[in-house]
Parts: C-alpha cells; structure tokens; sequence
C-alpha cells in the first residue's frame, strides 16, 4: 500500500497554517446585508400581538421575516425516516424555548439589525415551563408539545422504543444479585470555533447560491428546498469546508432564513450568530435520564437487564426519535445479555431543542452501561477487566435486535487496554477471544441467544 | 490614522471605535483572524501588535494610529512557509483550522520571545486559545518541535511525540 | 485534606453508518488529460479530515501519487449526494462511494492501456502511476500517456462514478425492536482507562491520564486517526468533568454565555494520553476501515467516573463530575439501599422520587 495506511499531510493544510482557508465568514460579496434575529425571552408562552411594521420601516432594513414568509413553515427534516414534522421555522402564535426565533431581519449593518429587532413589538404571555423530564408524565405537568409531552410516533404510532428479548422476569428470579442505578449525562454544547453561519445571494438567473457552513451540503439543500418549496437545481449549496461540526451543524436553520431574506430583498444575506447566540440558543446535546437494573450471577454473568431511558428533547423533535432508536439498538454495549427489556421516550421540555452531538444515543448508553460495569464489578467483588471480558461480545451472539455478531472485538480492546496498563490477566481470560461460545463461555442462559448457524 | 498589515500601510476609514478585527477583516480584507467569539475568550481574533499578541475583538483601532500588526499571512506563504508554518503541517496540528490562526500567532510569540520545547511552558504560553477539534497535543507537538530547530518534511505527517503509542499501528 | 488518586476503565462499541443506513454517498472521478485526477464528492470536511482520506483512498485504487489528486467537495452543482458528515460515515460510506468510482476509473485506464500496449487489461497493473505488465515491467506506459490518448486517439473522457447505499434496515416488529438486517456498516470498538486524582477538599477531578484503545478495522491515515483520538479524548474529558449548559439542571437558568462561563477544555486541562490502535478489518469497508470520529468521546466518562470511585469511594452519575457534587457525595456517603438481592443505588435521582406517579422504573423483585 502507497497512499492507504501512509501519514500523509492534510489536504487542505496548507491553506489552514497560511490563513488562506475560506470559511463562509471569509466569503466576500458586494451588497451584502447583516440579519439578526428576534428572538424569544421567555421559556414559554403564548404570542398574543406581533407587528414589525417599525422594523421594516426603518432606514437601512432591507427586509423583515416572519412565519408568514415561509411557503412551507414545519418541515421534518427526517420526514423520510417517518419522523413528522413539528417545529415551525419561525415562531407563529407561541414560544417554547428561550432563544426561539420569531423573525430575522436583514439590514444594511449589524447595528441597523439589531435596532430593528428591537423596534419590533411582540407581546407575550408567560406560561408555566416544563424542564424536568421526569415530571414530563405526570398529570399536571405542563404542555409542552402539540403531541403530548413525549413522542408518539416510533413507527408510527408506538410512544417509545421497545426492545424486549428473553424473559427478564426470569432472569431477575434466577440472580444472585441485582444492581440498580441512575445516569443522568447533560445537555454540553458543540462549541465549534466558527460559529452558526450562512450567507445567501441572489444571482441573476434566480438562483441561490447559499454559502454554508453545513455538515451535509445535501441535507441542508432539502431542508431549504422543502421550506421553500423549490427544485434542487434552483439552489446551489457551497461549502465543505467547516470551523468544526461535531453535529451541530446538521440542523441548522440559518440558511433557509437568509434564503428568504435574500428572495425578499434582493440582495445577498449574511447571519453569522455571535458566539452567545451559540451557546445559548443552539441546539445542544441532549441531557439523558437512564436507569438500569442488571441481574447477575455471582460470578459476574449478566443475565439480564432492565432499562428506561428518557431522553431531553428541548422543545421539539429534532433528531430526537432517531438517536433514541439508535441507544436502544446499543443499550448492551459490547457484551451480550439475552433477557432485556428496554424502553425508551422522547420528553419534550422547554429547553432549545436537543439535537445531534459526537456520538449521539450512544454516548449516553455508554455512559450509563460502563459505569454501571465497574459498579457491578464493585458489587461483586470482581476484576473490572474480567467482568467485560466473560459478557464480551462474540461472534454468534445476538444484539439486542437480533442481529448477528460477525466480528465483534470487546475482547480485542479489552485485552489491549488490560495491556496497555501493565495489567496482568489470569490465564483464562488472557486466552479468550472472539470465537464463538463454548464450554465455560457458554453458560446455559447464553444458548438460547446464539444464532443458529445453519441461519447465517 | 494609518496601520501597517504583514508590511503593507494603510489609511484606515473605519472610526477609532472599530476593532482591529473588522478593520482587518472588512475593510482591508485580512481573513485569517477569525471571529470565534468577539468577547476575548477564545483567541481566534489573536494577532501580533508591534510584536505582542493582542484579541484583535477586543482592541478599538482608534488605539492603533501606527502600529504594526502581523497576522498569519505575514509569517509565510504556501511557496515559503515559515517553520512553524511547517512544523503545523508536519505535526497535524490544525484540524478544521479555525482556531489556528491565532493559535500560531500566539505559538510565535512565544518562540520570538525565547519559549523552548517544555511542554507545560508552552501550554501556558497557549492557555487561553481554545481549540475544540485537536485535543492540543500535537499543536503542542509543533511548537516544541519549532523551539527545538527540527526540519520538517512537508510530504508525511508525524505520530505525536505528545502522545505516547503504547502498540498497533504506528 | 488530601489528594487520592484512582483508575477506572471503560469497553464500548459504536456502530459506523446511520442507523438503519438508507444513507447514500456518491462520487464521481475524471481524469485530465495529462492524467491528473478529479474528484467530487459532496462530504464535508469539518476538521476530521475527510478530504484527505478519500484523496488517498482514490491514490491507493487507481494507483497513482496521493498528489496527483484533486478533490473538490464544494459544492452542490458538481458534486453528487453525499448524505453528509455524520454517524461516523465519511470513511466508510462515503469512502467506500469514491473507492468504487476510482475502481471504474482504474478500470478504463487498463483498457485504454491494454490498447496501446497490445496486452490484455487484466495482465496489466497501475503501480506510482504507471501502467505496467504484470511479471514482465519493462512494458509499461505511464498514466498521463494513458489520459493523452484517451483525450487526443481514443475521444474519450475516462470517469467513473460510485455509489454507496446500504439497504434501509427495517424494525419488524416494533415491539422487540428486531431488525431485518444489520442497521450499520460495521461497528468499532473502543476501550478506555483513566486515571484521576481528586482532592478530597476541593472536589476537584483531575484528569492525569487517558489510556486509549481504538479497534478502527484499518487506519487509512494513522496520524488523522490520532487526532480524532486526541480531540475525542479532550471533548471526552469535557463531558465528563467540565462542561454543562445547564449547571442547574433540569433548571434552563444561570447557562453560561461564554467562554469563561462555560467550561471548554484547554490546555491547561490536558492528561497524558495514550494510544494503542488495533485493525480488526471489516469485511465491506475501503481497505477495510470502520469509523471512529464519533465514538471518539463516549469511553472517557464512564472511565472518569469509575476513576472518581476508585479514588473517593463516592459513585457521581450525573455529569459533569463538578466539585460541588464529588463534595457532597463525599458529605453525603451514601450507600446502596439493600432490598433482599438488591442493591439500589442513587435511588434519589430516579422517576420513582421525583415523578408524580406518571412514570416509574419497576423492577421484577
């Protein structure tokens, strides 16, 4: 191998060390208009009058947005995954997040947009917010969510995510022990260098060419197309070079704005959110509520598990179903245990939506699963190491979705790490590897699991 | 009031109470400082002033009548990179490439100035440039090894002396 | 009064694709007329690297210099669908689009080749760029001939296209959660020790040391593969010990609003890290590759966590582990509640002490 395997240097690093690198901030257009946004004070409440007449009206302001300029306000941006859309691009008769924008203005300079967004006049009335998603059921909980305070439409009509296998009644029965507890990981924020950024400019042939600093040049192309009801071909997305991503930039809203901003006034649009604007207002990783009862053997088997997970999903949907149905495949980590019974709900809050981050729905099931590992481990007064090592993941085990392992490498990574830190292993667990089960590594309550070979 | 760029002076129109960093980035079209956060905390916007790193958010250029500002584009070209233009490229250590603009300034600061290659005088010399994709170690890497007076072959990148390879793929 | 030091580890794994796939990247290649070659793909490079990798993968496949590649990803109007920059896919995925387009075009080069050499394409291989018979080098014709004569004999344009698309996964019965097929491309694994120190006066968590294990099936460019390892590493840290947007949680008040207010991690907040990366190939990956971007940050927290544990004896399982909650976990010293073969820990935290009755978490006694 030549180019495969090689350390060679970044593609675009040298324009990176000689400052040369265009970010959409660095894009230079004539005429450009700054936006700024209105944006909601409150974490709940009713819009009971609007008028943004004085904005629009004001000397310098190009262009003024509201719900009523977008042709299709809600779209699901995994519509096709069977995720229904919820959430209005811009606020229409309510907030329900703090930071929530209700209208975006274009002007001549930034303080021309920020004076306009605070000539517009709103009246809202307070309602009482929803944070704690353990409330969320409750019967005088507030609204949050025109669906109810948690989702409803896992595959179309389910209000979680079930994965059950096994009997975790008996499992629970035939333990030694049982061990319980709570992981509660929080909402922390992406904190690219770049922040939000978009900027879109009206050409000639009626185009738009929208400079973003998207994650996914297509994804956000439909996004935009579906708001504006256009064909793909009459927006070009221009980007792929990105300040940092690490998910927060999937949902991003800020293009679709600038997109009508700059139809409405003809002249190309910039919104670069300002580094507040992005810790307070963007979307965020999603805090998570686990709890997990493992039932385990003496010797350090888990024969079963129970889970519930809620998941914060802010105010809206987001990407919410998608991650939570990702955790629930990966709710056993890298070992195989054959009694589950997991269930999982999305719960709406009044907080900014939550949305993808680094590692998103495993994150949090690793978090929970892994320490609740060691507290076992603790439990039981076992070898950390070992404990991993027996429940590992071989091949000819099944995932919590049936699904056959055909290559798993829980042993490899443990053993490296047991390496790695001068950790002697005993003899036994030295020698294990992913080779399917048998004899001591197949313990009656593992059989039942295994996939019948004649089927894969 | 007039600024001297990378060499070059110009008159600047922007009023007195304009940062540094729109003047650079506006007005005179200097890109490479970035603006991260525009309330001083992050770096991106850092850029030698008469030779001493400065948050180019925080600083009105009605302050500035004659200084001397270098930004990344002063320090080397592609054709010419400068050493520590190198040593980033050899050690890997700009990733999306946001912060390294003022993350370099600041690293060439502390060379001018006589920083070596120990390795917590230079997270000091850095600490307060915020970088979210590297994980520091090998912009740490390629300061030390600028201080050093390494070469730098600019056709393979380097494993990180920063970071110890305990086995596997090396 | 003192500082204790601990170690926890952690084994995860994470799967590479988007859930249930249905994701698809497509590439396409041509090939200028002096042989150099062209890309578009449409993943966007947000630091990871992607640009770098498919450029080395398409080298590697067609067999010429890693320099002798362009790779545009910049736009929409040249550039096919590339579902985008997450799920760990851009190696995998929208690798495996660029490697299958490049095979298409290595493919053209040999037959064009074979033309000009009178030899069967299939004798013939592209190694640094240059055509050459297999067993029998001297015959040979370098790759920019090949793109000459393609250009200027042959009248044609040498592409080629790929397409990576991994059947949608179905639940098929949405009751147990069973699929009808594996809902990824592959899965990585990780493995993660570390090693803290906590001041039992302060509460602070020092984080000292990462251990790191990557399985990452192949490593298409090690020194890319560290930096994803080390920056995963730090956000990873910043999870566990540092960052919170909401440091009264569930309470939305007092969020920090910038960077002092809000916890990123910086130098000053640097463990040792190190590595060991392990290739497990996968069986449909480029070269074997799995992804490893996202997985990057999920070993160190509960690492950290056990670590905290092992030093203090106080379990803290809400994060980020603060000094004010390894304080009052150390004032508190709470013990599992016992109940028969039961141990219940941080039963103050779950639905059944807060909720009122609309949820609960019962376990079969």
């Amino acid at each position: 191998m030549k180019a495969v395997g090689a350390r060679l240097p970044r593609y675009d690093g040298i324009g990176h060390v000689t400052g040369r690198t265009t970010y959409v901030d660095d894009v230079r257009v004539s005429g450009m208009l700054w936006a700024k946004a209105l944006r909601s004070p409150l974490h709940s409440a009713t819009i009971t009058s609007f008028d943004t007449s004085k904005a629009e009206a004001m000397p310098g302001v190009h262009a003024v947005i509201t719900h009523a300029d977008v042709p299709l306000l809600e779209y699901g941006h995994l519509s096709a995954l069977g995720i229904p859309a919820d959430e209005p691009l811009l606020a229409k008769d309510e907030v329900r997040y703090k930071g929530q924008p209700i209208a975006v203005v274009a002007a001549e300079d930034e303080e021309t947009a920020m004076a306009a967004v605070e000539a517009i006049d709103i009246e809202l009335e307070e309602r009482t917010p929803l944070f704690d998603i353990r409330r969320a059921f409750d019967a005088d909980a507030p609204k949050v969510h025109q669906w109810g305070n948690w989702y409803t439409h896992f595959e179309g009509e389910m209000d979680r995510r079930q994965i059950r296998k096994g009997s975790v009644e008996d499992a629970f029965d035939k333990a030694d022990t049982i061990v319980q507890g709570v992981y509660r990981p929080a909402a922390i924020e992406h904190v690219p260098l770049e922040t939000q950024v978009a900027l879109v400019v009206p050409e000639a042939s009626g185009r738009l060419t929208i400079y973003s600093c998207t994650q996914a040049l297509y994804f956000s192309m439909g996004v935009v197309a579906a708001h504006l009801q256009v064909p793909l071909n009459k927006l070009k997305v221009v980007g792929g070079t990105v300040g940092g991503g690490f998910g927060g930039k999937v949902d991003t809203a800020s293009e679709t704005m600038c997109a009508l901003l700059a139809q409405k006034s003809g002249r190309p649009v910039k919104w670069r959110w300002t580094r507040e604007e992005e810790f307070l207002c963007s979307s965020t990783r999603a805090p998570w509520h686990m709890e997990i009862a493992d039932a385990v053997t003496k010797d350090g088997w888990i024969l079963g598990r129970k889970m519930l997970t809620l998941h914060d999903s802010g105010a809206y949907g987001r990407f919410s179903p998608y991650g939570l149905t990702k955790h629930s495949f990966h709710h056993t980590g890298a070992y195989t245990i054959p009694n589950l019974e997991f269930d999982g709900y999305v719960v709406f809050t009044n907080r900014v939506p939550t949305t993808a981050m680094r590692g998103f729905g495993v994150t949090s099931v690793s978090f929970a699963t892994e320490t609740h590992m060691s507290r076992i481990a603790d439990v039981l007064g076992l070898d950390p190491y070992e404990v991993r090592l027996k429940n590992a993941n071989r091949i000819g085990d099944t995932s919590p979705n049936r699904i056959v392992y055909t290559d798993p490498s829980t042993v490899s990574v443990v053993k490296a790490l047991a390496g790695g830190m001068d950790v002697e292993l005993q003899p036994e667990y030295a020698a294990m590897s992913r080779d399917p089960r048998e004899g001591d590594l197949l313990p009656e309550h593992l059989v039942g699991q295994m996939a019948n070979p004649e089927d894969h | 009031m007039n600024l001297t760029v990378n060499g070059t002076t110009h008159d600047v129109e922007s009023g007195p109470l304009a940062t540094l960093l729109d003047v650079l980035r506006e007005e005179l079209g200097v890109t490479s400082p970035k603006a991260g956060c525009e309330q001083g905390g992050c770096g991106a916007c850092t850029v030698l002033v008469d030779g001493e790193p400065q948050r180019s958010c925080l600083t009105p250029v009605g302050a500035l009548d004659g200084a001397s500002v270098t930004t990344v584009e002063g320090l080397g070209a592609p054709e010419s990179l400068s050493p520590l233009q190198q040593a980033f490229t050899h050690h890997y250590a700009a990733q999306c490439g946001f912060c390294t603009s003022g993350m370099m300034i600041a690293a060439e600061a502390y060379l001018k100035r006589g920083g070596t290659d120990d390795r917590e005088a230079i997270q000091e010399a850095l600490a307060g440039h915020v970088c979210r994709c590297t994980g520091y170690v090998k912009i740490i890497d390629a300061v030390a090894a600028v201080a050093r007076g390494d070469s730098f072959d600019l056709t393979v990148t380097a494993p990180s002396p920063g970071m110890t390879n305990l086995g596997g793929v090396s | 009064m003192a500082v204790h030091k601990g170690r926890g580890i952690a084994a995860i794994e994470y799967p590479t694709g988007m859930n249930q796939n249905g994701d698809p990247s497509q590439a396409w290649i041509k090939v200028k007329p002096d042989g150099r070659i062209d890309v578009f793909a449409g993943t966007s490079d947000i630091g990871n690297g992607s640009k770098t990798i498919q450029s080395q993968i398409v080298a590697e496949t067609i067999g010429v210099p890693y320099d002798w590649i362009t790779y545009d990803n910049s736009n929409t109007d040249s550039s096919p669908v590339c579902t985008g920059t997450f799920a760990s896919r851009a190696t995998f995925v929208a690798g495996k689009a660029v490697e299958k387009a490049a095979e298409r075009v290595k493919e053209r080069i040999l037959d064009i080749a074979g033309k000009e050499l009178e030899i069967d394409p299939s004798d013939l291989e592209i190694v640094d760029g240059e055509v050459l018979a297999k067993g029998a080098p001297q015959k040979k014709i370098a790759v920019p001939d090949v793109a000459a004569a393609a250009t200027w004999t042959y009248g044609e344009l040498i592409t080629g296209t790929g397409a990576q698309l991994k059947d949608f996964a179905s639940i098929v019965d949405p009751e147990t959660g069973e699929v009808d097929s594996p809902p990824h491309s592959a899965i990585s694994y990780a493995a993660c020790a570390a090693e803290v120190e906590v001041d039992d006066e302060t509460g602070v968590v020092r984080v000292t040391r990462l251990v790191q294990v990557y399985d990452v099936g192949r490593a298409i460019n090690p020194t890319l593969v560290e930096g994803q390892i080390e920056g995963g590493a730090v956000q990873g840290l910043g999870l566990g010990v540092l960052e919170n947007c909401y440091p009264y949680y569930p309470s939305a008040e007092h969020r920090g609003g910038q960077f002092g207010s809000y916890l990123a991690p910086g130098f000053e907040d640097l463990p040792q890290i190190d590595t060991i990366i392990i290739e497990n190939p996968s069986a449909d990956g480029p070269y074997g590759a799995k992804g490893i971007g996202e997985m990057a940050n999920n070993a160190q927290p509960p690492a950290i966590a056990s670590a905290v544990y092992d030093a203090v004896g106080v379990w803290v399982t809400e994060l980020p582990i603060t000094p004010e909650r390894v304080l009052r976990a150390l004032e508190a010293k709470a013990e599992p509640t016992r109940n028969g073969k039961t141990f219940v820990f941080d039963a103050e935290l779950s639905v059944n002490a807060v909720a009122q009755g609309g949820i609960a978490f019962e376990v079969p006694a």
